[in-house]
């Protein structure tokens, strides 16, 4: 099996600008697992893009060279080049969903590289397609081969892609982030399943990743690039191990999210809000009903139509508090945030806010923070535009208060006012997460809920809007509820920890408990699952055994 | 699928309810006698004693609650009897469906002529953004939308009737008579198709999936030609349905010019002439065939994009 080598790559726009990729060099040698890590804009993607000869206009490259064995890519013709690409060379997507034909099957995606690089068709295809299938883990096969890209879950869209890879019998994998969308369960699984394809096939794996606790894991060796360059590089035992660049330093401290001082307090006083089984079904009769009656629930994505979204959940929010609540994708995690600000009715039970002399708090007192940054504003109105609509519905300021409180509100979230006259697509994401809290913050609420706040961000974001919500949290008194998929924020952040698993409260503990002995089953592989970034002698365990 | 099939059916049937009822009000709303009129599209003889007059509306039913009567008459409605013209004194459905015929073919040899040129324009234009073939496709496209059908006819005529001698000027008689309408009608689809399949191309070719797709192998044509042509006209389906929908009643103006005793003819000589019952064959007529039409392209678009009826089913 040939070896990828990559040698003082450097790739541009213009002769003026200065280089996306200055004089990279790599090699993955078949059966390694090579990690590229970096924040984001690093130029990560741009070297698997540069190595698939895929780089987006104007990008050129200036010089250096990438070859395959003895095949020089950078000057192969463009039918070489479409024989590797997806052949010997396979590549894996940050959104795995979002890489599929929405109209296609996933069939007839794999079909694609099965008839370009192994030259199946027709029937043998159809079952080459269920082999494929199988061996990434579709414990369904066949259901997964008629389903249309839209009906699979992230973490089985990552599995089609991988599978969509492997039909080409690759030598090399470029892995693009392929699991910084998926929750950590899904992520070691996406992960473990790679491994695997390099242990069973000899795969060369070049992995890129901003995620530094799962390259300890799994990674023979490291690169680690910033603007452009790699700055330093190793076995994973060094460069994690005894980082020598300020950057690999930065990197590994804001994925190495320790427990601090705050998770030790156990939350005392009186509760801002309290849930008393609470209830939320989907259907019958409006979503699910028809799906369930012709017995289709499954194939449209719309199963499990008999169990609720939220079963009966009962928990109370102290003053002060910052409580986590952890699930897998589909436990109910939203529905509780959504169903709490009142943005979806409940079916039974009750919530209530209360303020300090026990009455009734406004419905603004509890704010919600969006995931999505970049979806949760109106792409056409400045953020002034965006943020001024509450006020104007419910604080009753005149124009100068108004623009004095969104003032204030950028300079809480360390944001300088000016950014106010953009639209939201002339920011960065991590510059909208902290609008999105500024927001949240402008009519003074009690109670802060961060719906994956920050799993859209890279390591060094995530940290800086960590640090920002503790600062908050202290300085206002906020209370907090975190919902989030990442172990490492809940043992940073959180106080308290409350498991959902299919609608249910199944654990409701202190953190430093729910860490040290988790009770439910389902509170065992979370906590199994987060790969702790100390950890970095998993690998060597994992070679040994 | 089948939640949306049966949502889809019941909105169908309500809206021909619905625009039938207002329809059939129509007698009663106008000035005049109600009896009276709704006597003369059921008798065929004059009738002008009250007496007569009073006989026939108990016969007929005409002092019935409104409700019983609107239903008795959409039942003779759909079973074919539509009525006596007031003027011609002929059954309504005699004239209605030949017209439809007409119309009908008009507007398919229309739309047809529309799909076969835009499909191109749209495809080539969609490719080349920006290009010099993508400003000469929207500029001359988009200048057909200026050009209105009262406009343009005159000058076909003039050209390829009376100059060329190549064309019939009016009239329905030989094949080669649908070509001038069918030519005017098309041209304002042709610019609204070509700028649809045009974006749907842009569209389709800056989805994430497209480059997935050169990344496994797939060259820059086969992309083309397997993920992004597909995807591209999907948005036309829907476009091409309300065309023809519109097209069947607002083809007015070419069937009065070319002197074609269409749809649109019919229904601008009974309102011209005040002719209630053929009025009213032809709006219902035109409104059932409308909305069956934007419905079944409705199904169409869930069939070519998957994603749509995942989404709302």
């Amino acid at each position: 099996m040939p070896e990828l080598v990559i040698e003082d790559l450097t790739v541009r726009s213009t002769a003026t600008e200065p280089p996306i990729l200055s004089r990279v060099s790599l090699t993955v040698r078949p059966g390694e697992f090579v990690a590229l890590v970096g924040g984001s804009g690093s130029g990560k993607t741009m070297t698997a893009k540069s190595v698939l000869q895929l780089l987006p206009e104007p990008l050129r490259i200036e010089s250096g060279s990438i070859r395959l064995g003895p095949l020089d890519v950078t000057n192969a013709p463009e039918t070489e080049l479409n024989r590797i690409r997806g052949g010997r060379l396979g590549m894996l997507f940050q959104q795995p969903k979002r890489m599929f034909n929405p109209n296609k099957t996933i069939r007839k995606h794999l079909k694609e590289p099965l008839k370009l690089h192994a030259g199946l068709a027709g029937k043998p295809a159809d079952t080459k397609v269920l082999e494929l299938l199988v061996e990434v883990g579709f414990e369904d096969p066949e259901w997964g081969a008629q389903a249309y890209p839209h009906q699979l879950s992230g973490g089985m869209a990552q599995r089609a892609m991988t599978a969509m890879a492997l039909a080409g019998q690759p030598e090399i994998l470029l892995a693009d982030e392929p699991t910084s969308a998926l929750d950590k369960v899904l992520e070691s699984q996406i992960l473990e399943l790679l491994d695997r394809e390099r242990r069973h096939r000899g795969l060369g794996i070049l992995y890129i990743t901003h995620n530094l606790a799962s390259v300890a894991a799994f990674a023979d060796r490291v690169l680690v690039m910033d603007a452009g360059k790699i700055v330093e590089s190793g076995t994973t035992e060094a460069v994690l191990g005894s980082p020598k660049t300020a950057y690999t330093r930065k990197l590994l401290d804001a994925s190495n999210l320790l427990p601090t001082s705050i998770t030790d307090v156990t939350p005392q006083g009186r509760s801002v809000l309290t849930l008393t089984n609470v209830v939320k079904h989907f259907g019958p009769g409006k979503r699910l009903g028809m799906g369930k009656r012709f017995g289709m629930g499954k194939r449209f994505g719309l199963g499990n139509a008999d169990r609720p979204a939220l079963n009966s959940v009962s928990l109370a929010l102290k003053q002060g508090e910052i409580l986590g609540v952890l699930g897998q994708s589909g436990s109910g995690k939203s529905t509780l945030a959504r169903a709490i600000v009142g943005l979806e009715g409940i079916s039974g039970g009750s919530i209530t806010r209360t303020l300090a002399a026990g009455e009734i708090s406004p419905p603004t007192a509890v704010q919600l923070v969006f995931q999505e940054p970049h979806d949760s504003f109106d792409p056409r109105m400045t953020l002034r535009a965006s943020l001024e609509a509450p006020l104007r519905r419910h604080a009753g300021l005149s124009p100068a208060e108004r623009s004095q409180r969104l003032q204030d509100a950028m300079k809480e979230v360390e944001l300088d006012p000016c950014l106010l006259e953009r639209r939201p697509g002339q920011c960065s994401g991590g510059q909208l997460q902290r609008v999105t809290i500024a927001r949240a913050l402008l009519l003074e609420p009690e109670v802060l809920i961060c719906d994956e706040a920050t799993s859209a961000l890279d390591a060094l974001t995530q940290r800086t809007i960590l640090d920002l919500l503790q600062r908050l949290h202290r300085d206002r008194g906020l209370s907090l509820m975190i919902i989030t998929h990442d172990m490492d924020v809940v043992r940073h952040m959180c106080q308290r920890v409350a498991v959902l698993f299919q609608g249910r409260l199944v654990e409701l503990t202190d953190t430093h408990k729910f860490f040290a002995e988790p009770q439910h089953e389902h509170s065992r592989d979370l906590v199994s699952a987060a790969i702790p970034c100390r950890g970095l002698h998993l690998k060597k365990m994992r070679a040994a055994s | 699928m089948i939640t949306f099939l049966a949502k889809r059916t019941a909105t169908l049937v309500a809206a021909v309810l619905l625009s039938s009822f207002a329809v059939f009000l129509i007698p009663y709303v106008t000035p005049g006698d109600p009896v009276r009129k709704i006597i003369r599209s059921r008798v065929a003889g004059d009738v002008v004693d009250d007496s007569t007059v009073q006989a026939l509306g108990q016969s007929l039913g005409l002092h019935d609650p409104l409700p019983v009567q609107y239903f008795r008459w959409l039942g003779a409605f759909f079973s074919g009897d539509m009525g006596l013209s007031h003027i011609s004194r002929t059954p309504v459905v005699d004239q209605v469906m030949p017209a439809l015929g007409i119309t009908l073919s008009l507007v398919i040899v229309a739309l047809g002529i529309a799909v076969i040129v835009s499909l191109p324009l749209g495809i080539v234009a969609g490719l080349k953004q920006g290009g010099k073939a993508d400003k000469l496709i929207t500029t001359i496209t988009q200048s057909f939308i200026a050009m209105p059908e009262y406009w343009l006819a005159p000058l076909l005529v003039l050209v390829f009737a009376l100059k060329l001698s190549l064309l019939p000027s009016a009239g329905w008689n030989t094949t080669s008579s649908i070509v001038l309408p069918a030519v005017t009608l098309a041209l304002r689809p042709i610019s609204f198709f070509t700028s649809a399949v045009r974006s749907g191309m842009i569209d389709a070719l800056e989805a994430e999936h497209i480059q997935a797709a050169r990344a496994r192998g797939l060259s820059h044509v086969q992309t083309i030609m397997r993920h992004v042509i597909p995807n591209g006209l999907v948005p036309l389906s829907t476009l091409f349905a309300v065309w023809f929908a519109g097209l069947l009643g607002g083809s007015v103006i070419v069937e009065v010019v070319f002197a074609i005793p269409g749809m649109g003819r019919l229904l601008y000589d009974a309102v011209v002439n005040s002719d209630i019952p053929l009025a009213q064959g032809g709006v219902v007529v035109v409104v059932a065939l409308a909305v069956a039409i934007t419905t079944l392209a409705d199904f169409l678009h869930r069939i070519l994009s998957p994603k749509v009826s995942g989404a709302l089913a």
